[in-house]
């Protein structure tokens, strides 16, 4: 899916990095904020939203929350952890395009 | 009864009484390893459960990134597409989401069986529902040239219940109501109060003119993976899970579902939505 992901950002112009856990995660926000954060829930070393306070910290002013799970129970754990949106995958191409343009405007 | 045969019954009773005392022994011993044996077969059928949760969540993955793709080429984003390409990329698009729809479905018909479904109730007006349902279903209902009606009694209070999970069944029945439906006929939605209900509901009828249920086969349709006549059902996709799961969160709610149908003569689907939602 990040593969999916990064193909369609930088295609649109952004310069994007992918983690694939926590861990990497930490090590490239402390290193280089992103401006914007898009957050699986589940990785491999734990749960994607234990990131959203770290990022926050770091100086990413946006995170959002990306999951497999259309229910409100997932959606009111994202908003409270402090994510700014949570997207439902998979994300049609044009509206993921049309949402970063404006968390980032 | 004569003195003797009188005694000769209590005779045979003393005679047989160890009889009886084994025997009870070994039925003892028979309904223990019965016993034994279901709450293995039990704990099988959970991790079976499990296992199906867990193999339909992780499908969801690749499935997702497969559309994206997809959906990345048939925007042009790197490179424009001839119409045959742009045909075939679009066949990719609707086939990737028709299969994350029935592995949702069958990832909800596994948290059902391990009772993980749990309600989130709010409060809304079941004709938002209804319309929100048939929005979604506009492009097929066209393309089967299937007319829809939707329309709720006046006046009718709102109920407190899982929006989702409601909007859930109504997109199941009227799924079935599309797919059974010959091009040409009518499909309907109509939400009314519920009479005669231990408490007070309201009522959601999901009614076609399609090819109908035969009596018999009215509770089947309910059961697991049932799909009642393999002919009828040949070009009709899905994973035979829709109503069981709608029957699933009708029940979650306390309501009630069921069918009225004949065979060639349409159907009628009927699901019951308390005012307010149990608590837990």
């Amino acid at each position: 899916m990040t593969g999916a992901l990064r193909l369609l950002l930088e295609s649109a112009g952004y310069y994007v990095s992918t983690a694939a856990s926590i861990t990497i995660a930490l090590d490239i926000s402390s290193a280089d904020p992103p401006a914007l954060a898009l957050l699986d829930l589940t990785l491999p070393d734990g749960d994607g939203l234990s990131l959203v306070e770290p990022l926050h910290v770091a100086g990413c002013k946006t995170v959002v929350a990306l999951t497999g799970h259309d229910d409100d129970d997932t959606r009111q754990r994202c908003l409270t952890a402090g994510c700014a949106d949570v997207l439902v995958k998979p994300v049609p191409t044009r509206e993921l395009l049309a949402r970063t343009k404006a968390w980032l405007d | 009864m004569s003195r003797f045969e009188s005694a000769t019954n209590i005779s045979t009773s003393r005679d047989t009484g160890p009889l009886v005392t084994s025997h009870t022994a070994s039925l003892e011993a028979r309904l223990k390893e019965a016993m034994l044996e279901i709450a293995e077969l039990r704990a099988r059928d959970g991790l079976k459960t499990q296992f199906l949760a867990n193999i339909s969540h992780d499908l969801r993955t690749p499935l997702t990134a497969v559309i994206t793709h997809a959906e990345i080429l048939r925007d042009g984003i790197l490179g424009d597409l001839t119409p045959r390409q742009l045909e075939s990329v679009r066949g990719i698009i609707s086939g990737g989401r028709q299969l994350l729809n029935q592995v949702g479905e069958i990832l909800t018909y596994a948290r059902g069986s391990a009772n993980q479904l749990t309600l989130v109730p709010t409060r809304f007006h079941l004709r938002e529902v209804l319309e929100q349902v048939s929005a979604l279903n506009e492009s097929l209902l066209k393309k089967k040239r299937l007319s829809l009606a939707v329309d709720a009694e006046s006046d009718l209070p709102p109920v407190i219940a899982d929006r989702e999970k409601i909007a859930h069944v109504v997109g199941n029945l009227l799924g079935n109501a599309i797919d059974f439906t010959p091009p040409g006929g009518r499909v309907w939605l109509h939400a009314a109060r519920a009479d005669g209900e231990e408490r007070p509901s309201l009522r959601v009828e999901v009614g076609d003119t399609g090819v109908g249920i035969a009596s018999e086969h009215h509770d089947l349709i309910f059961r697991e993976f049932a799909q009642v006549d393999s002919t009828a059902s040949r070009p009709h996709h899905g994973t035979g899970l829709g109503l069981t799961i709608a029957r699933r969160l009708v029940e979650l709610h306390q309501g009630r579902i069921w069918v009225e149908s004949e065979l060639g003569a349409g159907s009628r689907f009927h699901f019951t939505v308390p005012l307010e939602a149990p608590v837990d």
